[in-house]
């Protein structure tokens, strides 16, 4: 290069660095932070970028945004279950801001007894450990022994943890990095992390257990810079994720008789001198990676013809489950046609499903391409647990992994999104009323199961809230799941089946790779169906009113009852009735939520009457004078209206049918006899 | 026919003699229950009867409808549910201890045993039957603690291996064990019950001691019989639960109700086949031998001479004398 050319590319660069400098400083509040904005583009030792490679998906150009590359190459020690592994992140700051500081997700230190996740699943009575049993060598811990930002040098010390939510200072789960200089706007930074891990017995999906290790949210993650703000929470006993899309380049060194399965695409495995080797993986697209490795997997691969491409699936099973592999096959399968074909291709070329080990508390968990399902060795075909985990946690992969919703916020978006379609899925594979449960006689579907565990929490809370902000976490359980995958089916009701799928495959194909709100999925909604729905969001999403009509009064009595009176000769039986009949049908809104239904209404001439009532006034009536009775009255027959805390008053049939009745009685009749013979047998 | 069959047999041959103890105890269990259901039934009525969802549950067993139906707060706490039948379950079981002597004097008896022997047994043996079945608790308690504790610590320490179907074997293992020696004090305390009730025992201890010994000394054959017996209850249980399943239609609840009953009636058999079991051995072994009446040596009568005389004239037969060769006692 001669000298002329350099003088004259110094000159580009000052101009250049000025201008950024001036926007920066209209664009931040900190005018001083942003007058020292410096381009870091180019880092010493050549330009700094994300990677745009396709590998991993069957897309020749990126889908995403990427603003985060993480290149990591972690050791893990399989008898301390520890992690000591070097990080390299680069970020592009496209907030249009300069950045300053920058929080980190330090996850595994929630595993701690000051921690607040330990606080809160404690008070609630949940998740994963007796806690009155929890020793020091389950805990987990996570530091970061150096960091370095390129061209700021090493800002270890600049690190403090600070804890947003809920201000406890023994919180270690977010650590804040304030930088010598910040990050202009559209600018790249490198972060050179080390960091030490102690995975602990499972918790949260996360952790050892006995030789088997689920590798999840074990790296310093960095937050998303969301509305004009870092979104970095603690990390809560009920609350997931939330990160940015970009580039994952991960090496895992891990013992040579694991068997290993991770996030992304296979690039190599190299077997090291010292019995180790590493395995390198390549993840396009996606916002976290997760591994695992177990020395006593079976694995089975097998590849899916997508609309985008094949997809290769890995099914890494446990050996006493290794007869239910078919079915952990036949449902993804299954699955991956319905949500194509509802929803929207799926694009990556990976698919890894792994049967964690038993009693981990590691089954049922979503990382990007990466699942786990949950299954026991004595599993009949007629209990669907199997594949109602499967389902559900590949549903993820849409409502989580490409509609990357912030999980600390909006929990319901993922999670009961991804319980609707579950819904959706397992009535059109497995039966409405079958879905989770045929054997024997005994059935269960799934949004009877959703609506049930909706049901016992239908008054704690609303759905638009902060999952760490949950009464308990039954009621983020059946509020989030629940409530949300009930209020979408009664939506169906509302805005037509066809309309509903539409408007989810629309949400989709707009928000996949993005961080929507709560509000551009209601938006798309209302945009699909052409409804003005608020009525509806404002009381189920936003509010916390709870449903139940019910029929209060059915009543029939002869118009002329004083006649009667006189002369109290009954109709023959079969002769023909001229009575005329006032009759009366009372419903009744119970609680606070209004909505308009339809009521129909039998008589005994066989005549059927179909009525509609807005729900505004807390009770209607309405009445008919005919030569019939009425038989019974139901309000929504079309059953579309999911979100009714109590079934059971929806109807009211006027003269009653006690059979029901005696069939359960004669179950727990024959029950207690049998325990009391089973007393007398033993005691006497 | 070997010894086993011969105890299994005979006891079985006592439970048909007097199937009426069965019938009894089976209607006293139905009663009971009925009585132990009402508040169930009740609750149940009021939210199912008149609604169109109750129909549900007549096409299947929707297990949906009936969680809903148990956690909706007008049908009651669940306690309020379980409590009666579990009182109801403890008094059948205080019922069989006060006529199980009664059972026992009919099982022994070469004969239809009168009502009022079977309720002065009863009578007569209710205290010592108190006294035992407090023992038994005692002992019975002890052993299952003990054991229970001992399972779940071997389980908890099995579920260290990475053989996931090893805890649940050790704990099927276990099971089979606490069953074998719980059965083994069963047979201890249900021979004690016989001893007691058909050797007239006050003194249970002798009662007790005697069963201990002559338990131990025939362990094997009597823990067989006791095992078979179980067996069959066990094969009694599932056969009726899969009767039920696969020929009663889910709307039949007479259809219902009469399976689970024949079922229930069925089960009682084998309870009583051990009863009779420990009769039969008690019979057979435990029964102290009275020493043999000797004839009298027959001492010959000389008759003094009789003077030749014409021969009487034969007795007219009265109509309705009694006929000596059939007088009964």
């Amino acid at each position: 290069m001669t000298r002329w050319k350099i003088v004259l590319l110094a000159v580009i660069v000052v101009c250049v660095a000025a201008f950024v400098s001036r926007k920066t400083v209209t664009a931040a509040p900190q005018a001083a932070a942003a007058s020292k904005a410096t381009e870091t583009r180019s880092a010493p030792g050549g330009a700094v970028s994300i990677p745009d490679t396709t590998l991993a998906i069957n897309s020749p150009t990126p889908m995403s945004q990427r603003i985060v590359h993480y290149e990591i190459d972690a050791k893990y020690n399989a008898t301390k279950h520890t992690i000591d592994a070097n990080e390299v992140l680069t970020y592009h700051n496209l907030t249009g801001q300069a950045l300053d500081h920058f929080p980190f997700h330090l996850y595994q230190n929630a595993f701690q007894p000051n921690a607040t996740w330990v606080h809160e699943a404690k008070r609630d009575g949940s998740r994963d450990t007796a806690y009155d049993h929890w020793d020091a060598k389950e805990y987990g811990s996570e530091e970061i022994t150096s960091l370095e930002v390129v061209g700021q040098g090493d800002l270890t010390k600049n690190l403090q943890y600070i804890s947003p939510d809920d201000g406890n200072k023994e919180d270690k789960t977010v650590v804040d990095l304030k930088l010598a200089k910040p990050i202009a706007p559209n600018a790249f930074v490198q972060f050179k992390v080390a960091f030490h891990e102690q995975m602990p017995e499972t918790q949260a999906r996360s952790g050892w257990k006995r030789d088997f290790l689920l590798g999840g949210q074990w790296f310093p993650k960095v937050g998303v810079f969301w509305h004009g703000a870092w979104n970095c929470h603690q990390y809560h006993a009920t609350t997931e994720f939330f990160a940015d899309f970009g580039v994952y380049d991960v090496k895992l060194t891990v013992p040579q008789n694991e068997v290993i399965g991770a996030s992304g695409v296979e690039i190599s495995d190299v077997n090291n001198p010292d019995g180790t080797k590493t395995v390198t993986y390549h993840g396009d697209d996606i916002h976290d990676f997760a591994w695992t490795v177990s020395p006593r997997y079976k694995v089975k691969e097998a590849t899916y013809q997508s609309q985008m491409g094949p997809i290769k699936l890995r099914f890494l099973m446990q050996p006493a489950h290794w007869d239910q592999v078919e079915r952990h096959e036949k449902i993804t399968r299954d699955t991956l046609d319905h949500f194509e074909k509802w929803y929207g291709p799926y694009p990556y070329r990976t698919l890894t499903v792994v049967d964690p080990e038993p009693d981990s508390a590691s089954e049922g968990m979503e990382y990007p391409t990466f699942i786990t399902g949950g299954t026991s060795w004595f599993m009949p075909e007629g209990l669907h647990f199997p594949e109602l985990v499967v389902e559900h946690e590949f549903g993820h992969q849409y409502w989580y992994g490409m509609v990357a919703t912030n999980e600390f916020e909006d929990a319901w978006m993922d999670e009961g999104i991804n319980s609707y379609t579950e819904v959706k899925v397992l009535d059109s594979i497995l039966g409405k009323n079958t879905s989770m449960i045929n054997l024997a006689g005994m059935t269960l579907g799934e949004r009877e199961g959703q609506q049930l565990s909706y049901a016992s929490v239908a008054d704690r809370d609303a759905m638009a809230q902060n999952a760490y902000d949950y009464y308990s976490s039954n009621s983020y359980g059946g509020i989030t799941y629940g409530k949300t995958a009930s209020v979408l089916l009664t939506l169906e009701g509302i805005i037509g089946e066809d309309t509903m799928a539409k408007a989810m495959r629309t949400y989709f194909m707009k928000y996949r790779f993005t961080h929507p709100t709560k509000e551009d999925f209601m938006k798309t909604i209302e945009e699909v169906s052409g409804k003005d729905l608020r009525w509806y969001f404002n009381q189920a999403v936003y509010g916390s009113p709870v449903f139940d009509y019910e029929v209060s009064q059915v009543d029939s009595q002869p118009v002329n009852w004083y006649e009667e009176k006189k002369d109290k000769k009954e109709p023959k039986k079969g002769a023909k009735d001229d009575t005329v009949y006032q009759s009366y049908v009372s419903l009744h809104r119970k609680t606070d939520f209004v909505m308009p239904v339809e009521v129909e209404i039998r008589f005994d001439n066989g005549e059927k009457i179909r009525e509609h009532w807005d729900g505004h006034s807390r009770w209607t009536r309405f009445s008919y004078q005919k030569k019939a009775k009425v038989v019974s009255a139901e309000i929504d027959p079309e059953h579309t209206i999911q979100l009714d805390r109590n079934d059971f008053n929806n109807s009211f049939v006027v003269e009653p049918n006690p059979k029901p009745t005696y069939k359960l009685s004669t179950y727990w009749l024959f029950i207690t006899q049998w325990v009391s013979q089973a007393m007398a047998w033993w005691a006497v | 026919m070997n010894s086993n069959n011969g105890l299994l047999s005979s006891g079985l041959g006592m439970v048909m003699r007097n199937k009426r103890y069965i019938f009894w105890f089976w209607l006293l269990n139905l009663t009971l229950a009925e009585f132990g259901t009402a508040a169930f039934r009740r609750s149940a009525h009021a939210i199912l009867d008149h609604s169109l969802l109750s129909d549900k549950l007549m096409h299947s067993f929707d297990i949906g409808v009936i969680v809903d139906l148990l956690q909706r707060p007008e049908f009651g706490q669940t306690d309020s549910m379980t409590t009666p039948a579990l009182y109801f379950g403890f008094l059948f079981f205080l019922f069989t201890a006060i006529f199980l002597p009664g059972v026992f004097a009919g099982y022994a008896s070469t004969y239809r045993l009168p009502r009022e022997d079977f309720f002065r047994a009863c009578g007569r043996n209710l205290w010592r039957f108190i006294r035992i079945m407090i023992i038994a608790g005692i002992v019975m308690g002890v052993f299952a603690g003990i054991l229970f504790n001992l399972n779940g610590v071997v389980v908890k320490k099995a579920t260290e291996s990475t053989n996931e179907v090893l805890p649940f074997e050790l704990r099927m293992i276990g099971f089979t064990v606490i069953f074998l020696i719980m059965t083994t004090l069963r047979i201890w305390f249900d021979l004690a019950e016989a001893d007691t009730v058909l050797n007239d025992q006050r003194a249970i201890r002798r009662s007790i001691g005697s069963a201990f010994q002559h338990t131990f000394r025939s362990l094997g054959r009597l823990l067989t019989t006791y095992v078979v017996s179980t067996l069959v209850a066990v094969a009694l249980l599932l056969g009726g639960l899969l009767i039920w399943m696969k020929l009663v239609a889910p709307s039949s609840v007479t259809g219902a109700f009469v399976i689970a009953q024949i079922t229930l009636l069925l089960l009682l058999i084998p309870r009583f086949w051990q009863r009779g079991i420990a009769v039969s051995y008690w019979q057979q072994r435990m029964l102290i031998p009275v020493a043999a009446m000797q004839p009298a040596e027959a001492t010959p009568v000389v008759a003094p001479p009789v003077p030749v005389a014409p021969t009487p004239e034969p007795v007219p037969v009265v109509s309705g004398s009694p006929n000596p060769s059939e007088e009964t006692h």
